[in-house]
């Protein structure tokens, strides 16, 4: 019977061609609109390291002026001062623990032909690789005796690999950066995780890091840092020493911690260094300390941009605008057909095998509005991402799950969308229709 | 095979009560040609209506092959319907997307049969209405006359043993009224029993039981044969 | 017009028709009525003024690399060297670019002390040449003399004893009289006196999306620093001629840093700017399409009414309707349809827009807007009942004796 229907509806499509495009078209840009941005809100709320964002927690601590919230809903700062983030790492209380800041350096490839070139860098300690789960093709990261004895080592992304040693293992070669010989330890395959949420204080959506090095090498002086830093209080010693021991706050601190009662430890062990230091005159405000996992870190930063959401609810709309044309054409489509349908009663049918019918000529219209959704869809996503260039890059692509879902969406709304109008279709006295006209 | 006793069909609408049959009391036997006539309102078409189980009626009893109709539900009255009942209507009723093949196959589909069998019965009755040759035709290229044969061979496809024609002949001249007539009267004698509804005496005098509705209620004119029974 | 109640009674009779191209009618209101409102705010903010001379401006990025460099005499002569290359206009070190994103702030209050208010400002580390480089207009006071200038190390943290601000700066640190704040002082970093010198009348602050987007001072500081900007302005249409020669000079003249992402402020503008545009496109786009969807349903559904109502209408018309009151009929329904939406619609643009200004922060929409919507929206509902109602007038009186 399966079939039949597909036959009947397919026939019938035909027949009313005008009124059928129109359908498949409404529910075609409605679906089309709605998954351009359902799948660039996705793409900005994605887990960008599903197998263990909840093992991995941000820290903050807040160290803000006692005047004054460093947000105003509340929230502390996204990133830590200096002394606090080298306390923390020598604490060492978690089972790994990565501090870092964003960095930049000039690399000056061996040979004379090749210019010097400017890299962004992350300085970061030893745990960052394994924590992160960074894919290396050659070597591995350093250990945290590089991290203590202030070892002048890099890792390096294959990009930079390919341009200045050709693509060749240059682990063991030497590389100069700003002036320093650093010591290549190990190369790692593309890794670019979107969000990039082990530091989102420059924006969320930036690219991977070129470069790596140990985190000492920014109070060394070796390289130079970048990245936000954010200050309620001018440093009270001079130069760069009275920057570091400031309450300005500029670094990232991350753990990692395998399980709920490591995650409890640890947010006591952290209020009791906050306690320890207001002994010194600092951490004026109230206990405001939180320790997020990556999902949860990544909501309270709101990641996800307000025109995307703007966005979002709008083409929502516009695809119930769309469900609401194609409810009403269809009714008018079924008001047609009551004859038919009375005849078809007379000749046996009954009510629940006419709304299979209908239903599935419903299901026909969406799924053909769902393809349609689908190049509509793709459309959108080329338009957006030529509109925002590089701003986007990497949330304008379509998946295996958005493909998928747009065309359950189109289905299940045109089936929603065809439930009323069946519904009363099937509702149809057959003896009323069966009279002469 | 057929037998409605004390059965009264009443429309409500806001204020109003209308007896469309009123305590109406029919049996029709296995191979009856039952015509009826009675003028326009007198519940002609409700009557037929019920009896084909297209609608409901509001009180009384009503058997069908010893089955009573009021307990059924939408599908098992479907089912009958499909199985037990052939329509014919004034207006063909033939579905205009539908070419004819497509069309006597509708009924054929709800039965259930498969592939080979469906084509076989779709043949064989467009044959028997001559119109075998003209299947990939639609209905809006048929005179008035072939379109109603059509309907007819649509409703024979499932073998009923019970057919309901409703003004069969109101649309067509009478030649081509006559026609359809014969053929009524074929099928008959192939031991389909028949209930038509018409305002033409002449053809009502052709069948073999003839009964008159009045007000909603029955009365026989004219008895046949002999062991039809009214209640009147 | 007898016939409103008529018209408005068959209506009644197809209430889920009508319901439904009527909250088409409502949802399409709010979605428009929002969107443009977005587009005119987005709109408004992108025709604010920088206060440069854009159109002849660009900017270089200067990464020291060599350890061994005389900061202060590598940036003596890369001024000199721009400044004297034929065809520019003048040439600055300046630590952040307007409209870029990336920049510094700091605050500053008429009176010293903790705890003072303070009103946030946008920090332009600039010498003499800074007026003139940008294309400023200098309103009052006067501009730095070259003996005003300092020398600032990396992670210093005293300033300068003068300062010139914007006007809006010196209208939030004294709002009574802007024009009084001329010789006054303010304290930057809580107590550290500065002499307002002069006032500018707009210089956009590198952040558009911050509220204080007017409030900028300049800052007599030449920056002893790893990473710097020259802004360099060029005689009128010989910008994109002399790029190229002066990324060569320079980075021929010094080999110990490298001079990348040469710039214009035009660029810099179609960046900052980019998302406001996309969006202002995706909106416009939005209610193109979502009007062309709800007219042709209007179209379709009244097809379908008049297609049904054949017979009637030619009952009509040989009882002696004019074509014209055909026509009108349906026009007059649609109106009504139109104005059910349109009521319903006023609501919830309204609604929509509470929660736009609850969750995303946006100001209230006008209603000029809203007034604009619905006079388009009735238009729309006309124009697409135009051609089923002509139709539905075409239909021959002589159906109503035939037969279906």
């Amino acid at each position: 019977m399966f079939f039949y229907y597909l036959r009947l509806a397919r026939i019938s499509i035909v027949k009313h061609w005008g009124l059928s495009l129109l359908m498949i078209v409404a529910i075609g840009l409605g679906i089309g609109a709605s998954m351009t941005t359902v799948t660039v809100n996705y793409l900005m709320s994605a887990n960008p390291i599903p197998h263990k964002s909840s093992q991995l927690y941000n820290v903050q601590l807040d160290s803000w002026d006692i005047n004054e919230p460093y947000n105003d809903d509340g929230t502390p700062p996204e990133q830590l001062t200096y002394r606090d983030g080298t306390n923390l790492l020598n604490a060492n209380k978690a089972f790994r623990h990565s501090l870092q800041a964003q960095a930049n350096g000039v690399i000056e490839p061996e040979g004379k032909d090749s210019l010097p070139f400017m890299v962004s860098a992350r300085a970061n300690t030893a745990d960052f690789f394994t924590m992160f789960d960074l894919p290396f093709i050659y070597g591995g990261g350093w250990d945290s005796a590089a991290d203590l004895n202030k070892q002048q080592v890099v890792v390096i992304n294959s990009e930079t690999n390919q341009r200045v040693f050709g693509g060749e293992n240059s682990v063991g070669r030497d590389l100069k950066i700003n002036g320093n010989y650093f010591k290549v330890v190990g190369v790692i395959d593309y890794w670019d995780p979107k969000p990039r949420f082990y530091d989102i204080s420059t924006g969320a959506f930036n690219d991977a890091e070129e470069i790596f090095v140990p985190f000492a090498m920014i109070a060394e002086e070796k390289i130079g840092r970048s990245g936000n830093t954010n200050c309620w209080k001018t440093p009270e010693g001079e130069g760069f020493e009275g920057f570091l021991n400031s309450e300005c706050v500029w670094l990232q601190f991350w753990v990692e911690l395998p399980n709920q009662q490591d995650k409890e430890d640890y947010l006591s062990f952290l209020n009791a260094y906050v306690e320890e230091q207001k002994a010194f005159g600092r951490f004026e405000r109230p206990l405001n300390n939180k320790l997020l996992n990556v999902m949860q870190w990544l909501e309270q930063q709101q990641v996800v941009e307000d025109d995307a959401i703007m966005m979002m609810a709008m083409s929502l709309m516009f695809l119930i605008v769309c469900l609401l044309n194609t409810v009403g054409l269809l009714l008018a489509k079924s008001l047609g057909k009551a004859p038919e349908i009375g005849l078809r009663q007379a000749l046996g049918a009954s009510r629940r095998t006419l709304f299979a019918q209908y239903i599935i000529e419903s299901a026909c219209i969406g799924i053909a509005g769902g393809i349609l959704g689908l190049c509509f869809a793709w459309l959108g996503l080329q338009g957006i991402g030529a509109l925002y260039g590089d701003m986007l890059k990497g949330l304008t692509s379509l998946d295996t799950n958005m493909v998928a879902s747009a065309i359950a969406l189109a289905i299940v709304s045109s089936i929603l969308a065809g439930l009323y109008p069946t519904w009363r279709a099937c509702n149809v006295q057959p003896s009323q229709q069966l009279k002469s006209q | 095979m057929l037998t409605m006793k004390n059965v009264s069909k009443v429309f409500k609408t806001d204020n109003i009560q209308t007896h469309a049959l009123r305590d109406f009391s029919l049996t029709v036997n296995e191979g009856d040609f039952v015509s009826v006539t009675g003028p326009s309102g007198s519940g002609k078409t409700t009557f037929l209506n019920i009896a084909g189980l297209l609608e409901t009626f509001s009180s009384g009893d009503f058997l069908l092959d010893d089955i009573s109709i009021q307990q059924l539900n939408d599908r098992q009255r479907s089912k009958i319907r499909n199985e037990k009942i052939g329509f014919i209507f004034q207006s063909f009723n033939l579905i205009p997307d539908l070419n004819l093949f497509d069309n006597v196959d509708v009924p054929l589909r709800y039965r259930g049969f498969n592939a080979k069998e469906r084509k076989q019965r779709i043949e064989h009755n467009l044959d028997m209405v001559g119109l075998a040759s003209r299947m990939k035709h639609l209905p809006s290229q048929l005179s008035g006359g072939q379109q109603q044969r059509v309907a007819i061979a649509r409703a024979l496809a499932t073998d009923p043993r019970f057919l309901l024609a409703d003004e069969p002949t109101g649309n067509l001249d009478t030649q081509m009224a006559q026609s359809v007539m014969s053929l009524l009267e074929d099928i008959n004698k192939q031991g389909t029993t028949i209930v038509m509804v018409t305002h033409d005496n002449d053809l009502a005098n052709r069948a073999s039981r003839k009964i008159q509705i009045k007000d909603g209620r029955v009365s026989e004119l004219d008895v046949v044969v002999a062991n039809s029974q009214a209640i009147a | 017009m007898l016939e409103l109640g008529l018209i408005f009674r068959a209506l009644l009779r197809n209430k889920v028709g009508a319901l439904l191209i009527g909250l088409q009618i409502a949802l399409t209101l709010t979605i428009m009525t929002n969107a443009i409102f977005m587009m005119q705010e987005r709109n408004a903010q992108m025709d604010r003024p920088s206060g440069l001379d854009e159109a002849n401006l660009f900017f270089v990025n200067n990464t020291i690399f060599a350890t061994d460099y005389n900061q202060q005499v590598a940036l003596e002569e890369d001024l000199t060297l721009l400044r004297n290359t034929e065809g520019v206009v003048d040439a600055i070190q300046i630590n952040a670019i307007p409209m870029s994103g990336g920049g510094w702030s700091m605050g500053l209050q008429t009176e010293s002390g903790v705890g003072k208010d303070s009103v946030g400002v946008a920090v332009y580390m600039v010498d003499d040449h800074a007026i003139n480089t940008l294309g400023l207009e200098l309103i009052a006071g006067e501009n730095f003399s070259i003996n005003d200038i300092q020398w600032r190390e990396s992670s210093q943290t005293t300033w300068p004893a003068k300062t010139i601000i914007t006007q809006a700066m010196a209208e939030s640190l004294f709002a009574d009289d802007w024009h009084s704040a001329v010789g006054k002082t303010a304290y930057i970093s809580q107590e550290q006196p500065m002499q307002i010198i002069g006032i500018v009348k707009t210089l956009q602050a590198p952040w558009n999306g911050w509220d204080g987007v007017e409030r900028s001072m300049l800052v007599p500081f030449k920056m002893e620093t790893m990473g710097s900007r020259y802004m360099i302005k060029t005689e009128p249409g010989r910008r994109d001629e002399l790029m190229p020669i002066i990324e060569k000079a320079l980075a021929d003249s010094n080999k110990g840093r490298i001079i990348r992402r040469v710039t214009t402020m035009d660029d810099i503008r179609e960046r900052s700017y980019r998302g406001h545009n996309a969006v202002n496109k995706i909106l416009s786009t939005v209610i193109v399409v979502l009007t062309l969807i709800t007219g042709f349903g209007i179209v379709g559904l009244a097809m379908f009414s008049i297609n049904r109502r054949t017979k009637q209408i030619g009952t009509r018309r040989a009882l002696g309707a004019s074509k014209g009151q055909i026509m009108s009929y349906f026009m007059i329904e649609n109106i009504m349809i139109s104005s059910f939406g349109i009521v319903l619609g006023i609501a919830g643009a309204i609604g929509l827009n509470i929660w736009l200004v609850n969750t995303l922060s946006m100001s209230p929409i006008n209603i000029e807007i809203i007034v604009f919507g619905v006079i388009v929206l009735y238009f729309v509902g006309q124009l697409a009942v135009l051609y089923p109602a002509r139709k539905a007038a075409n239909i021959p009186p002589a159906t109503a004796t035939r037969t279906a």
